[in-house]
């Protein structure tokens, strides 16, 4: 039985570009592949999720490699790509450590991030034919 | 909104809608994978919460 159209089918396009765009605007690799439904859902889902966090005081973590854990929870916050630099633009994500959201506003915004990394090697999967 | 129950069901909303669109394509199989992961993230924190609950801090 041939597969649906849209599946199974590599990309034409080079996945690693795929997988850019997947980062830097979360279901936007899928909104490219054709899967308008997963990427629409990821589209709205994912950045609210980490605009969420922000607004419960959670906290954008700086890159302090003397601090392991928290240049991890930096990386992870990146991950939500376009998003994490427009809060840095806008000078939110201080967080406030006194808030008794804070520690639930940083797993919101770390989350964000890592989910949008499977979604990006989603996306990558798609790209190459795999899904 | 500072209320633990509440942030942890909408943390589980956001997190089983996320894992349900990328691990289903069907629609329909991704709202039944999500709502049982929904109810199993719910679940199993107020579970393990009440488990804990002897225990001295």
């Amino acid at each position: 039985m041939p597969a649906p159209s849209g599946r199974g089918a590599a990309s034409t396009t080079n996945p690693y570009v795929i997988c850019a765009v997947a980062w830097a605007v979360p279901g936007a690799g899928h909104l490219w592949l054709g899967r308008h439904q997963k990427g629409l859902i990821l589209l709205v889902l994912l950045p609210l999720m980490f605009a969420f966090g922000l607004w419960i005081e959670g906290r954008i973590f700086p890159f302090q490699i003397a601090e392991p854990l928290v240049a991890l929870a930096a990386v992870a916050d990146v991950g939500i790509g376009l998003p994490y630099f427009l809060a840095k633009l806008a000078g939110v994500g201080a967080g406030q450590v006194i808030a008794i959201t804070y520690e639930y506003g940083n797993a919101y915004v770390i989350v964000a991030g890592l989910l949008n990394m499977l979604t990006v090697l989603d996306a990558f999967d798609i790209a190459m034919g795999r899904k | 909104m500072t209320s633990h129950l509440g942030l942890l069901v909408i943390f589980s909303a956001f997190v089983s809608t996320a894992f349900a669109v990328l691990m289903r394509d069907n629609p329909r199989e991704q709202v039944t994978f999500g709502a049982k992961l929904f109810g199993m993230f719910v679940v199993s924190a107020v579970a393990l919460g009440w488990l804990l609950y002897p225990l001295p801090l």
